[in-house]
């Protein structure tokens, strides 16, 4: 849901006259949501400024995409980093895979969503309640 | 057209394209068991304001979906569970002279493959500091702020939209930067 937050925040900020430029990992997502700019990285939710402990990437994608705030022609301007996050592109199968899933933890994951739930909801409601 | 045919020309393999997240989404939250599927948003027009001033004399801005570390309310650190007990719920902002401890535990990035060790890779704001050291850019606003997420639609385009405009005015800039988790 963060890709759509902050789609949705940078459409705002564009139609009040503000440049954005969006980097993100869900492209599917964001271009969904319709942004002016986006920096896509080809990588696992969790990493749209580059990959871990690898300054040189961060640079490079933070460098990118700031170029693109002045580089691109029209709304819906997707540009690709051309970084790998790995050679296998088999990380890709796994994510919210419903397929790869046992009856059991299939199970077990609808037992700590509806937890998960229930703590926002006390944290909404009631900050200082949290634990 | 066999794969025989197809030998030679470098092919990347069929499933080494972006992950189409929302067909996952929907058809993990549908094998959970939860019905109705989740009505993203969807805009056919998009807006779009050109940068008035050449990048290296414009100010920049940050916007994140991370949250402050929170001691006391759980585990947020690498390879954390899914800790919605850190969510947040109104926009936050902090100085952008100063280093942040902010995380990603209350997010459904992806916990198989990516270990959210280093902030660096959600969190720019040090690489936002070099690229203004270096004359890339013309200076980092003085703030940058937090978006909440998985709210309402209406929560997020009446309420926080608004907020981060009000915000990201206030602190003069040309052009922001959001990165999303």
């Amino acid at each position: 849901m963060c890709h759509q937050t902050v789609s949705l925040a940078a459409r705002h900020l564009e139609a009040n006259g503000i440049p954005t430029i969006v980097m993100g990992c869900a492209k599917d997502i964001v271009e969904f949501v319709g942004v002016p700019r986006f920096l896509f990285s080809d990588f696992p939710l969790g990493n749209p400024a580059g990959r871990p402990n690898d300054r040189e990437s961060q640079a490079f994608t933070l460098d990118l995409a700031v170029r693109l705030l002045a580089a691109a022609p029209a709304p819906r301007t997707t540009v690709q980093s051309p970084l790998r996050w790995s050679a296998n592109p088999d990380w890709k199968l796994d994510y919210s895979n419903i397929a790869r899933l046992s009856p059991e933890e299939i199970a077990a994951r609808r037992a700590e969503f509806d937890r998960q739930k229930d703590i926002a909801k006390t944290v909404l409601n009631n900050p200082q309640a949290a634990t | 057209m066999s794969d025989h045919e197809d030998e030679g020309f470098g092919f990347a393999p069929e499933h080494d394209r972006p992950i189409p997240y929302m067909q996952r989404i929907s058809g993990y939250y549908q094998g959970l068991g939860y019905g109705a599927p989740y009505r993203w948003a969807h805009y056919a027009e998009v807006p779009f304001a050109p940068l008035q001033k050449p990048l290296a004399a414009s100010r920049i801005g940050l916007i994140t979906t991370a949250a402050p570390y929170q001691p006391g309310h759980g585990d947020q650190g690498p390879g954390a569970a899914y800790n919605s007990a850190v969510k947040f719920y109104e926009v936050y902002s902090g100085d952008s002279a100063q280093d942040h401890d902010l995380r990603i535990s209350h997010i459904a990035y992806d916990r198989d493959h990516t270990t959210a060790e280093d902030p660096n890779t959600w969190f720019p704001l040090p690489a936002l500091r070099q690229l203004a050291a270096a004359g890339k850019i013309g200076a980092v606003a003085p703030r940058f702020h937090g978006a909440p997420t998985n709210r309402s639609h209406r929560t997020t385009l009446e309420r926080d939209c608004l907020e981060l405009l009000k915000r990201v005015r206030q602190d003069a800039v040309d052009a922001v930067v959001l990165a999303a988790v």
